[in-house]
């Protein structure tokens, strides 16, 4: 697993590489709360190379959505795999995240 | 010629997945199935496996799960045994899908997750082991 950070101006973009499952999800987390704790209000996480998500990396988004919700910042997600979408389907994500087709599309969203 | 059965007795640590993973995925191209099934698969398992080694024991000793995936008329198989505390994740309590972000619990979709993604789960005690059958139909993949 391996986290791929960008800058857009203000928009912060991780690229996902690999799997974000229980044993993973850990490196994830400590890198998205560096990215929001030095300041990013606008996230943009790129799913395009990530080939597996379990509930470990769910719950990672999840929190960080709620915490940058507190500073008024937002995450959008994009580039998913139609079987990663439908988990985030099933657990009731897709009302709580935007989910985009592309970087293109995720970056008009702010 | 094409195993219908494999069988791992891992440690309950997490360092374990990656054995779990690639052995149900070698067990599952054998068998030619879906990639889109083959990864429900392998959530669910992750789901129940790492539930096992994070809430089953209260001891800091190594214990041994039993896992074995079969395959039978188009139906594939995974028992998991454990001797952790008594647990039927059939029991668990299902997530609020619905509410705002706000009131979202972090945590508990797991157990959601793996009933949603297989076809059956059963649950049985036997002395103490907690005995999991998790089914999935891979003949339409």
């Amino acid at each position: 697993m391996e986290v791929v950070e960008k800058r857009q101006e203000e928009i912060c973009i991780l690229g996902l590489l690999g799997r974000l499952d229980s044993n993973t999800s850990p490196g994830f987390e400590k890198k998205i709360f560096e990215v929001i704790g030095d300041g990013t209000k606008s996230l943009v996480v790129d799913f395009a190379s990530l080939d597996y998500i379990s509930s470990a990396g769910l719950r990672v988004l999840l929190k960080a959505a709620k915490e940058l919700k507190r500073s008024d910042g937002k995450i959008v997600l994009c580039s998913m795999k139609d079987y990663i979408k439908e988990v985030f389907e099933i657990a009731g994500f897709v009302s709580l995240f935007p989910i985009t087709s592309s970087v293109g599309d995720a970056v008009k969203e702010f | 010629m094409i195993a219908d059965r494999v069988s791992l007795e891992l440690k309950n640590s997490l360092s374990e997945l990656d054995t779990l993973g690639q052995s149900l995925q070698q067990f599952g191209e054998a068998l030619g199935v879906a990639n889109k099934t083959l990864f429900q698969i392998c959530l669910a398992l992750e789901e129940i496996f790492s539930n096992i080694i994070s809430y089953g024991y209260a001891d800091d000793a190594v214990h041994w799960i039993k896992i074995t995936i079969s395959h039978e008329k188009g139906i594939l198989t995974i028992r998991l045994e454990d001797d952790g505390i008594p647990f039927n994740p059939l029991w668990a309590q299902k997530p609020d899908c619905e509410c705002p972000l706000e009131e979202r619990k972090v945590g508990n979709l797991g157990i959601h997750l793996c009933k949603k993604v297989m076809d059956d789960m059963i649950y049985e005690r036997f002395g103490n082991k907690n005995v999991l059958t998790l089914k999935k139909d891979i003949k339409n993949t």
